[in-house]
């Protein structure tokens, strides 16, 4: 007689305590109900109060300064102004989606299970974590905004003068310093490789590091940095821990980069205050 | 000799009788209130739209400070969205010519158009919120581990579809706003190395946003993605149940 597989979990869920369990109605039930209302009456509240924007008929040839992609994805839009379009846009998300995607099978051990900050200094991991990742992308769109070296000199008269202007941005690595003219065409095929409409034979060095080895080099040196620091500091011993600093890292600096999309970038993607920031309509004919 | 006699039922008590011990209504509800745990819990098993709940669950899974509700309210912006949603698909035609017209009578003719409108805008803001929180709660309490990590792939799933639910939705207005941050994001999208400008035609249906791009979108927001995320959400709740519900510590 055939038997019949049952799907089992892989590790074993844990053992029930009875007696610490209560009913799912009403007490679950009820709760959950309560939720749906307040939710409810609030979004009732809310859509009375205020109305969703409708601007004029959409218009090929007018475009808004600043044209924004809708809030969500203002971070993409915002890691579009520092590096390569195509890292920024899709590499770098995907990229993230398959490390967040692959947490619990790096870190594997049922320690601090089922328990807001259930680990030995998980509280202060995640600070720490969500800090570096609040201040140093703030740290990074002034830098590379050209901001740091305005308040340095506004601010303190400080200014490097033409010695390290290449240091102004990332864009000023690439055009303030001397590069020899053979390092902008390296050619590093013998043939032209064409996938899809797209060359690969030669590569321009100073572009390829200011569009993409750096800022790649930054998004990888940076958390495995900040992980490799507390490790030696003490602070991380677990797979755990340093998921929570990547994962608190990622929340810091999500949040930093969909705030200033939104509310910090002006006309032509200008870095400015939010209440600097003006839209305006667009000039028929012009793009 | 005193006989003591039954009280006689008072007007309520008959009124009660007449409504709720009824042959109509017993055929609709064949119990009563579940008012003894024997019957709390046979009506969350029995209920088709309690039974995806457990009967009984861990006591600190109903403190409100464990979860939020984050995920429960998330499902619940999803099934006010798609209410709204069907509303509004009654007014709306998803063509160049007719779109902004069509906003412009909902929120001026309509009656309680304005309202649906409001209500379907700001209730797909909130279910990117809320999912983005239901993550992070997930993951500040270690909710992903053994044996809940294909559930946590599920989850990152659904928050990519979310974000494409709400970014399809965005583009049916036809007014500026919309028009102009699809094609912001479509170029994202068209950036991708190789793939990049194939699959930006594939989704728009042409080079431009325009009247392909607007019937593609509408499809793919009213029935492709729902449908889509309708069943990562059933295997998401279904493995809850399957791995033990809520974690805990062991």
């Amino acid at each position: 007689m055939a038997t019949a597989a049952v799907a089992r979990p892989a590790a074993k869920p844990q053992p029930r305590a009875r007696d610490e369990e209560v009913l799912v109605w009403p007490d679950l039930v009820f709760i959950e109900f309560i939720a749906a209302m307040v939710f409810t009456l609030a979004l009732f509240l809310l859509s009375f109060l205020m109305n969703a924007p409708l601007l004029d008929q959409a218009n090929a040839d007018v475009t808004p300064n600043p044209s924004k992609a809708p809030w969500y994805l203002l971070n993409l839009q915002e890691l579009l102004l520092h590096m390569n379009a195509a890292l920024a846009g899709v590499i770098v998300p995907t990229i993230w989606l398959v490390i967040m995607g692959a947490f619990p099978y790096f870190d594997r051990d049922n320690d601090g299970q089922g328990v807001w900050f259930g680990t030995e200094n998980s509280i202060k991991l995640s600070i720490i974590g969500g800090l570096v990742g609040i201040v140093g992308t703030w740290f990074l769109i002034l830098w590379d905004s050209g901001k740091l070296a305005f308040f340095l000199n506004d601010w303190f008269g400080f200014s490097g003068g033409d010695t390290f202007r290449f240091l102004e941005n990332v864009r000023s690595i690439q055009t303030q310093l001397p590069w020899p003219e053979w390092s902008r065409e390296i050619t590093y095929s013998p043939w032209n490789i064409v996938i899809i409409g797209e060359d690969f034979q030669n590569l321009d060095f100073p572009g390829w590091l200011v569009e993409q080895g750096i800022p790649t080099g930054v998004m990888v040196a940076f958390p495995s940095l900040l992980i490799f620091a507390l490790w030696r500091a003490g602070m991380i011993f677990t797979r755990r821990d340093a998921v929570i600093v990547l994962f608190s890292g990622f929340v810091g600096a999500y949040l930093v980069l969909t705030v200033v999309g939104t509310a910090f970038r002006g006309q032509g993607q200008e870095l400015v205050f939010p209440w600097q920031l003006k839209v305006s309509e667009g000039i028929p004919g012009q793009h | 000799m005193a006989v003591e006699t039954p009280a006689k039922p008072s007007l309520a008590d008959r009124l009660y009788d007449k409504m709720f011990h009824n042959y109509l209504w017993k055929s609709i509800f064949r119990t009563g209130y579940p008012n003894t745990p024997r019957n709390q819990m046979l009506i969350v098993a029995t209920n088709v739209f309690l039974h995806l709940h457990p009967t009984r669950l861990h006591r600190t899974h109903v403190k409100v400070t464990h979860t939020y509700c984050l995920g429960g309210l998330s499902f619940f912006m999803f099934l006010g969205l798609t209410v709204t949603g069907i509303l509004l698909m009654f007014y709306y035609v998803p063509s160049v010519e007719r779109a902004y017209l069509d906003m412009q009578n909902i929120e001026t003719t309509v009656q309680f158009g304005q309202l649906m409108r409001n209500m379907h805008r700001w209730m797909a803001h909130a279910m990117v919120i809320l999912v983005f929180m239901h993550m992070m709660r997930v993951f500040y309490t270690g909710a992903y581990k053994p044996p809940r990590e294909f559930n946590w792939v599920i989850g990152v799933i659904l928050l990519v579809l979310t974000f494409l639910l709400s970014f399809t939705g965005y583009l049916l207005p036809w007014d500026q706003l919309a028009f102009w941050a699809i094609t912001v994001g479509t170029n994202i999208a068209g950036a991708a190395p190789v793939l990049g400008p194939k699959s930006r035609f594939w989704l728009l249906g042409g080079f431009e946003v325009g009247p392909n791009a607007l019937i593609r979108f509408y499809t793919l927001h009213v029935i492709g993605l729902p449908l889509l995320a309708a069943i990562f959400m059933a295997v998401h709740f279904w493995r809850i149940r399957r791995d033990g519900g809520l974690a805990r510590p062991l």
